[in-house]
Parts: C-alpha cells; structure tokens; sequence
C-alpha cells in the first residue's frame, strides 16, 4: 500500500519532488526553476503535507538521534493536533508510523499521546494498528497507551463493523494481565449476541479463577449472561458496581478544547429563513431552560380527541403550510414553535388561549429562572447562550410584530434590578416591544426604573433609551392606526360616539409617554451640555410626535419642550436646525388640517388645547425672529437677556448673530456663497448678503445643500412675496401662524 | 344610522378572533385596560395566616399514603400549570413514565447492565390531601427498580418518590386558569438527582409544563418557626434549633437551640399583644424572631440580624433555606404545606387572563 494513494494533498506533493528529480537531466534550467518556486509555494502552503509525507515513507531504523528532520516535522504534526486535529488521513499515517515501531517507542509514545482527530478516525487505520499489536514488537507501556487511545477515541471511529471481525483476535490479548482490564472494556463496547461463544465464557472464568472477581471481567462477563443467560452460570451480586473507569485522562483536556472550538466555529444565524432552526450545540448545563424544546407531537395520552392532524415537524415548506393549515395539530411544547420560522407563521394563526397561556408559561419560566431566580453566571458562554436567547426572542416577537405578555412581565421585573449594561440592545429592543400600558401604573412599571437608569448613565445609554421609545411609540401608533382601521373603531372626528373609553385611555398613555420623554430629553440635553447626539435623538422622536395626527390618525399634539427647542435652534450643526424645521413645518401641517376638519364639522370632537397654538406660535416667532428677521434676543422671541449682559459679552451687532448668515450653523455657507459671488473680494462682509436678490440666492443655496427640513419650514411660513419687496429687511410678519390662534378660541 | 351596533360589531368579532398571543393583553382596547398593577406581582405577599391547628390528617386521607409523605427529606420545585393533566389517566402516566425512563436510561448503550434497569413507576391520587374546592388533588408517583441479576425473592425498591400538590392555593389564580389546565404548583422529590431530571423532563414534554428549584425566603423561615412553636401547648416541639449563617469571612455558622419551654414563652408573650386568636402577623412573627435574635445579642454581642436564617428544625419538621424541607409530624402538614404552596405561586411567571 502506498501512502500517497491514501493522501491526495500528499500525492501532489510527492509527485512535485519526483517531477524535480527527473527534470535535473532533461529539462531546461528554467523549467526547473519554476518547478522549484511552485515547491516552494507549495511547501509553505502545506508544510504540514510534507511532514506527513516524511511520516509515511521514514524506513525502518532511521536514526534518532541528531535527526533534526524527524523532530522538525514530529514538532509540526504535534502542533496542529493540539491546535486543529488532525483530518482522518492524518490521523492513519500517524497511527501507522507509530505502530509500526519504525523509531524507538519513545517517539511511538510521542506521537499517541498528541493523536487528536480533528473529525473521525478511520477504522481501517484501528484494525492495522491491532494488526501491529499481534506482532508483538511492542513495549508494554506502548502498548496499553494504544489501547487506552482506542477506547477514548471510540466514538470517534467511524464505523465498527470491521473492528467486530476481528473479535477474536482482540479476545486473545485477554489472557495478557496488563492489557486484560483495557481489552475487556473494548470487548465490552464491541460484544455482539454472535460473539458470546462458551470457549469465551470458560476462557474468562479461568482468568477469574486467576485474577480474582474483577470489575472488568464481572462488567463483560454480566454482559455475556444478558445476551446468553444459558452459558453463564454465574450468579451476579445484586450490587454490582457499574461502569468502567475513564482511560481518557492522557487526551483528556485536548479534546475538551477541540470541541469547544468546533462550537464556536459555528455561527448562529438569527436570520428567519424557512425551515427548521437548527440547535446550537450546546454543553450540558446544569439549567437547561433557556433550551427551547424541539417539536414533538403530543402523547397519545394527553390528547384531547382522537382526530388525528398534521404534525407541524412533517411539513417542510410554506406551501405545505398552507395546504394543511386546517388540520395542523399543536406541538407537545408550545415553546418548540419558536424553534422554527415555518411554525412561527403557523404560530401566527393559532387563535387558542391555552396555547398562547402554554407559550407564556414557558417562555415567562425561562426568563424568570435565567434572569431573575437563577444565580449569576458570569461566564461568556452562558452570557453568550442568554444573549443568543434573547435575539431569537427579539426576532420572534419582531417577526409576529407584537411582544409576548410574558416578555412584559418579566421585563417590569428586570427593569427594577437592571444595571442597564447586561444584554442592553435586547433588553431594549423587548421593551420597546411592550404594548400599550394603561396610563395608571405607567410611571410604576416603566417610567421610575427607566428614568434611575437614565440619569445614572452615559450619554450612549440615554441615547439607546430615547431611541428605545421613540420605538415604543411609534409600534403604538401603528397599532392605534391599523387597530382602528381593522376595528372599524373610528375616530375620526365625525363620529364622537366611538370616542370610547378606550381611545382616551390610549391618548393618556400615549401622553404620558411624551411628556416622560419631553422631561427626559430635556434634563438629559442640560446634562450633557447639549451632546448633539442626544440631541439628534431627540429631535427623531419629535419627529414622530410632530406628525401623529395626520400620519396615525392621533387627534393629539403635544409640543416638543423648550428643553429641547432652543438648544437645537442655537446648535452648532446645521443638520439639528434643519430637522427643527421639518418638525416646525410638521407640527403646521398636523395643527392645520386639524383646525380644517374642526371647522369643517362644528362639532366638538376634536378638542384641541389652545396652549398648543400658543406654544407653537412662540416657537414659530422665535425660529423666524432668529433665523430670518436678524432679532435675536429680541422680546417675545423665547429667549429674553437683558441688554446689559448682552452688552457684556462685546459682540458688536448680537441680534444679527443667530440668522441664517451669522448662525454658527451655517457661517461656513455664509462665507462659501460669499466667495462665490464676489470671487475677488479679499474682505468677507457677510452683511452683504441679505441686500436685494442676494438674499434670496443665499437661501436659494442653502436649499441646494439639502437642507430640506428647512425649506419646507420657510416655504410654509414666509410669505417670500413680502420679503422682496421689503429690502434688507427680509419679511418681518410670519403669515400664518397667528391665524390657528385665531381660529382656535371661538371653538372652545 | 344607527352607529353602535355598527361598530361593536366588528370589534367583539375581532377580539375572539385576535386574542391570543399575548395572553390576557389583546388588541382589544377595552380589555386591555383592566390589567391592574397588583397582577403584575401576581399573587399579594401574605401578611397574616391562621394560627397552625392540630387536624388529624389520617381521618380524612388513608394513613399509608400520609406515612408516605412524612419523615422524608424532601426538594422542592415549583411547576407551572400541567396541561390536559388527568387524574384519571394515572396508569397511563405510570406506563409511559416507566418507558421514557427506560428509554433514557439505555441511550448511548447497547445493553444496560448492572444495577439500573428494570424501572417500574406508580402514579396514584392522595385523596382528601385538598383544601378547597379549587385545589386538584396530591399525586404521588413512586419510582421501583428491580436489578437484573437480583435474586427472585428480592422485592422491587423503591428508588425514587416525588409528589405533586396544591393546599389552599390561591383562589384567584387557579380560577383563572383554563379548565384544561391543572395547577399542582408544589413539585415535591426525594431520590437520586438524575431521576428528578428524567421525571420533570417527562413531565415538561407530557403536559407542557417547566419546573423551577424552589429557594425559600429567611421570611418563610421566620413564618415556619412561629407557627411551629405555637403548636408547643398542643404538641411538644421537643426544641426550637435555628441556624444562621453570618456574612464573615470566612462565612460562620451560628446554630441556637432554644428550650421549647422558652421559645413558647417568648412566642405567648409576643401574641398577648394582639387580641386576635386565630390568625398570626407578621409583625408578630418579626417581633418573635427580634426576640431570639436580641438574647443571643445580650449573651454573645453578636447582631444575627445581620445574617441569614438558613435552617429551622423542631420535632415537628425542619425546613432549610435551599428548599428543603421535612415533615415529621403530620397532624401540622396543612399549614406547612400552604405556606409552601403560596411560595410556589408567587414563583409563577405570568398570570393567566384578567
């Protein structure tokens, strides 16, 4: 047998040498070169080929000593075992050169003791190496150090048909008494019914007569009398002490560490594709609860009525889904639906109550004993596993587009104990899940432990809670929206008998929310000196609330805080204004079309606070006062300082700072238009600008950066016909805003 | 137009159609708001409870079962309700149990040999254990095993024995529940550890139902030496022996035994106080437990407040903080055994319905 047949990678690189040999006579110095480079590549390529290949072909009585080679690859080859296993080839070869005793038994001993496969060992390479076994060349230690390898790797032989051939051969090693407790271990594990023969039996009660009552010969021989109760006579102690001792100590701590890593080479992937979600592997942990079960039909005891339905693990495709979609019989775990997206679309249409109370029950169990009742583990891959869990939740509940009610109530309970670090953007991602909470105990379950949590952390972590809202509400909205179309529940405005119990109990807790997070922006902006991220974060939320009415059908409008207003207006990023104007141009169109549909019906159904108006006709004055007409701190603008601390800070024209040329925002678009126009000019004067069509270029520019925001907000509420005919003084009145105030008195 | 039927309509319609996976939380937005705060804690924490009265529990349940139950260490679980469990169908259950331990037990072997084979379970009711109306009643299941190479006049022996129960549970809750489901929250298990596993693991698959280990709290403790020392006038409780552990380093152990005599005194001067017979406080219970704890303070200048209550143990029973717990005598089980059966509620995840 040649080895290279065994070992294609190694016939490639067997063949590279011998083509090298003969091209020394017939072919050209250059040919022998590139034949030369490809070795090399090669050689680093598959450095450890080449060890092997030495391996397989070492003659026997190669010295030892001094054979820099030999320790060189015995080196190589020992490395990767340790490190990746060895492939079953690999690990043929390997069993090969150390049985046959080519070196001494020092390095035979050697190589057993690294010999870790990587997937299977073959067992041809098992039945060779007993082959060796039979010649008896072997020391006693080498030996027993190859039987003891067998029985660790047993599970790891890929068939053992061949091995139970040779029964015989390996009961003869019996009568041998270092290797009789190893060889009956072996037995033990290979017996057959065909194999117990009574020259067998008569042959291991001779060695007991010998050897004593030996567990190992007690082990086999009770196996024997189980298959033939008829050849051994034998009577067994009722207690009998069970089992064989471990052998694997030698291999021990490699193998543990080869198949953690196997574990981690597999990845999860969260994605929902169809069919059924394989198990991670998973170590046997003391709680397995965070185990989901795997889809089992019910027993045949517990079933309710003798129809028999569809098994969920029978179907394989959505299409087969659908066809038996009547007949579908539930599983004997409902937590098993979530193990697979195809039963998450079957879970989608399950409309019985002890299902769903089953489903809770589970799932409520595995949080609460992993995050609530369970002692601490810190350790990163039972974190890895909760956080596993826990996006698989996270998917599942995105996937159904509504939260568990036992993710809800495990999470009012974590909220109180969280550090607001374990398993974040999940524990976020499920809160912002939570359905509707009734106005009464929302500040209890929700608002306290958040708003600790809040004022106590980074400002990364205030962002992720405002955007965890903002999430919130926007999956309440939605669902306000679609449950009210779907309910023919409708609200609006016309119809002031549907105007229940319920749509004033959600516009309470949609309030609520709003104003919480209107407190939390706010203080946290102060906190943080205006991050501009917290900013943006809560300027995205405004976004949502800027729009409920005509974008969810929410006759609600609560007005963004002062808290955050004026620090987005006096920001230094033009991005934060630009998305303060969109919000302003929002809250017009929300406010406006409202006042139409009031007017419209002259009925009372849609009350809106007159408040509303009036805050938003100072931001509307103070935007356009500070933007466009150049009169900052100017009376009834928001911001009032007294002229003699103005005066102080020793900026020339302080009124002009904060317009849409001298706003820090957008100065450096200032000095580009500036540029552009008068190329020559060597000094900027920016006041320049707002004379004549220069003003309305200017603002023609910035609309061409993409301030969009801010030109729906200037579209809207300027009336730019007044702004040309009035020079240097770019319109003074805003139109419009005044007119909602107007209208919204005689209604009330 | 008559605008209220055509709008109630269409929402009852959808509620039954829709209600569904987040149980007792639908998208019906009437129901949706008579979810209070106090069900988020599910069950209210009891302030007061009967004082323990001697009741001959054989009258009303046959003496071999109760002989069965006491002056046996036993691990406490809590378990979510069984579902489609039925105390009718117990032979079955003993068969598939039997078989699925069988099963599992063989795994991964070719032939068992030796001492674990040979598996016999037995399911049966302890009628007259229940309360209340509301209450299913005790299940015990015992596990036998026969060796194989056991000689034939060796009886099967008994190798496991656990018990399901609910005593005056409360009433709210298991109302609540679905009539498929039955509520025996009070898991009870003596026997070897990997057997426990193959039994909850049969029980989780069987009826789709979790078990969670059950720790007590100090406060269960303190409830449990009260009440046992009260029974003292009736039944002598022979001593009260309370271990502490104290948060030192390393972790001490301090374990008092208090005359009987003694404790009784100091548990009767501590109920003069109240007028009411027969119910206990739990200020009562706190003052009793002060008042050990401040003696040993007088004679040893050590705060055992400031540890932890692990272990309590008179001849009527001990308890250990872990969730263990020991009856010896049984004409007090029903008050132990509510009080353990109100920890196992208060354990559960989620509240059905509202």
């Amino acid at each position: 047998m040649t080895e290279a047949s065994i070992l294609p990678g190694l016939a490639g690189a067997a063949d590279c040498s011998n083509e090298n040999d003969s091209s020394c006579s017939d072919i050209s110095n250059k040919s022998l070169r590139i034949a030369e480079n490809a070795k090399k590549k090669r050689q680093a390529e598959a450095p450890l080929l080449l060890a092997l290949k030495y391996f397989s072909q070492v003659k026997t009585g190669t010295p030892r000593n001094g054979n820099d080679e030999l320790y060189g690859y015995l080196e190589q080859v020992e490395r990767e075992a340790l490190a990746q296993g060895l492939a079953p080839e690999a690990v043929s070869i390997m069993l090969e050169f150390a049985m046959s005793l080519r070196m001494t038994s020092a390095i035979s001993s050697r190589v057993l003791r690294f010999l870790i496969p990587a997937s299977v060992v073959p067992q041809e390479a098992v039945v060779r190496g007993f082959s060796w076994l039979c010649m008896q060349k072997l020391s006693q230690p080498t030996q027993v150090l190859f039987l003891r390898w067998v029985l660790s790797m047993f599970d790891m032989i890929d068939s053992k048909d061949n091995l139970r051939a040779i029964y015989g051969f390996i009961f003869s090693f019996v009568i041998d008494e270092t290797m009789c407790p190893f060889i009956c271990h072996l037995l033990y594990l290979l017996t057959l019914k065909e194999h117990v023969k009574p020259f067998r039996v008569r042959k291991l009660l001779d060695i007991q007569g010998r050897m004593g009552k030996q567990p190992f010969l007690m082990q086999l021989l009770a196996l024997y009398k189980v298959f033939c109760p008829e050849m051994v006579t034998l009577t067994m102690p009722s207690k009998m002490k069970a089992g064989f001792k471990n052998h694997n100590s030698t291999w021990k701590v490699a193998l543990a560490a080869l198949r953690k890593r196997n574990i981690s080479k597999e990845t999860h992937s969260m994605e929902l594709t169809l069919g059924v979600r394989q198990h991670p592997h998973r170590r046997k942990r003391k709680f397995h609860h965070l185990l989901v079960p795997a889809l089992t039909p019910m027993m045949e005891s517990s079933r309710s009525n003798s129809r028999k339905g569809v098994c969920l693990q029978q179907l394989s495709s959505f299409a087969e889904l659908l066809d038996n979609l009547n007949s579908i019989e539930l599983p004997a775990q409902m937590g098993s639906l979530l193990s697979s997206a195809l039963a998450l679309h079957y879970l989608d249409c399950v409309q019985d109550e002890s299902a769903f109370l089953r489903l809770n029950f589970w799932l409520g169990h595995a949080l609460h004993e992993e995050f609530l009742f369970g002692p601490v583990d810190g350790s990163s891959e039972s974190m890895g596993e909760a956080a596993h869990f826990l996006s698989m939740l996270v998917s599942t509940q995105h996937f159904l587009q509504e939260g568990f009610s036992s993710t809800e109530g495990f999470l009012y309970k974590f909220l109180t104990m969280w550090d607001g670090f374990l398993h974040r953007p999940q524990i976020l991602e499920l809160l912002s899940d939570i359905p509707l909470v009734p106005s009464s105990y929302i500040k209890d379950v929700l608002f306290e432990p958040l708003m600790q949590l809040y004022f106590t952390s980074s400002v990364f972590f205030k962002c992720s809670v405002i955007e965890c809202l903002t999430s919130m509400l926007r999956k309440w909205l939605t669902w306000h929206s679609v449950c009210a179309q779907e309910e023919g529940l409708d609200i609006s405005l016309n119809n002031r008998s549907t105007m229940s119990l319920s749509l004033s109990g959600f516009l309470d807790s949609v309030l609520k929310l709003v104003q919480f997070v209107g407190r939390l922006t706010s203080v946290g902006l102060q906190l943080e000196r205006g991050h501009t991220l917290l900013l943006h974060h809560a300027l995205g939320f405004y976004e949502t609330v800027s729009d409920m009415f005509l974008k969810y059908s929410l006759p609600l409008f609560v007005m963004l805080p002062p808290g955050v207003f004026f620090p987005a207006l006096l920001a230094t990023d033009p991005v934060s204004i630009d998305r303060l104007g969109y919000i302003m141009f929002r809250y017009r169109q929300n406010l406006t079309s409202a006042k139409e549909q009031q007017k419209k019906q002259r009925e009372l159904s849609l009350h809106i606070n007159r408040s509303v108006y009036k805050e938003f006709n100072t931001y509307l004055v103070a935007m356009v006062a500070h933007l466009w007409n150049s009169k900052s701190f100017s009376p009834r603008t928001g911001i009032e300082v007294s002229e003699a601390l103005l005066e102080r800070t020793k900026v020339a024209d302080y009124s002009k700072s904060f317009d849409l040329i001298h706003h820090p925002a957008f100065l450096n678009y200032a000095i580009d238009f500036h540029q552009q126009c008068w190329p020559e000019r060597t000094d900027v004067d920016l006041n320049s600008i707002k004379v004549g069509k220069y003003w309305e270029w200017y603002v023609e520019f910035l609309f061409t950066q993409g301030f969009d925001g801010l030109r729906d907000f200037i579209k809207v509420n300027i009336n730019q016909a007044s702004a040309r005919q009035s020079i240097g003084q770019p319109l003074s009145q805003p139109t419009q805003p005044s007119q909602p105030t107007a209208v919204s008195s005689p209604s009330s | 137009m008559d605008v209220r039927s055509a709008v109630s309509t269409p929402v009852t319609q959808y509620t039954t159609h829709r209600r569904s996976k987040s149980y007792g939380r639908t998208f019906d937005a009437t129901s949706r708001f008579c979810y209070t705060p106090g069900q988020l804690t599910i069950t209210r924490i009891q302030t007061s409870r009967e004082t323990a009265k001697a009741r001959k529990i054989t009258d009303k349940v046959d003496p071999e079962q109760v002989a069965l139950l006491v002056k046996k260490e036993w691990k406490l679980s809590y378990v979510t309700p069984l579902y489609q469990f039925r105390h009718t169908k117990l032979k079955v259950y003993s068969r598939h149990l039997s078989a699925f331990i069988m099963a599992e037990k063989q795994q991964g072997m070719a032939v068992e040999v030796g001492l674990e084979a040979g598996f016999k379970v037995t399911f049966s009711t302890v009628l007259g254990m229940a309360e209340t109306k509301d209450d299913a009643e005790t299940v015990f299941i015992q596990i036998h095993n026969k060796p194989v190479f056991a000689s034939e006049g060796d009886a099967p022996k008994v190798v496991w024995s656990g018990w399901l129960t609910c005593i005056n549970g409360d009433p709210e809750y298991l109302q609540a529940l679905p009539p498929e489901f039955v509520s025996l929250p009070l898991f009870c298990s003596s026997g070897a550890e990997s057997l426990t596993f193959l039994v909850k693991s049969w029980f989780e698959r069987t009826f789709d139902c979790s078990f969670g280990s059950m720790g007590l709290d100090p406060t269960d403790l303190h409830w449990l030496a009260a009440l046992w020392t009260g029974c003292h006038s009736e039944n002598n409780i022979r001593s009260l022996k309370l271990v502490w552990t104290l948060p030192s380093q390393p972790p001490l152990d301090v374990s008092l035994t208090v005359n009987a005599q003694d404790a009784w005194d100091l548990w009767d001067k501590v109920r003069q106080q109240d007028s009411t017979d027969n119910s206990i406080s739990i200020e009562e219970v706190k003052r009793f437990i002060t008042g050990i704890e401040s003696h040993f303070f007088r004679h040893f200048k050590v705060y055992l407040s400031a540890g932890v209550l692990k272990k309590v143990s008179t001849a009527l029973g001990s308890v250990h903080l872990d969730g263990k717990i020991k009856i010896t005598c049984s004409d007090y089980m029903t008050t132990v055994l509510t009080l353990l059966t109100e920890c196992a509620i208060l354990k559960m995840p989620i509240l059905p319905g509202c």
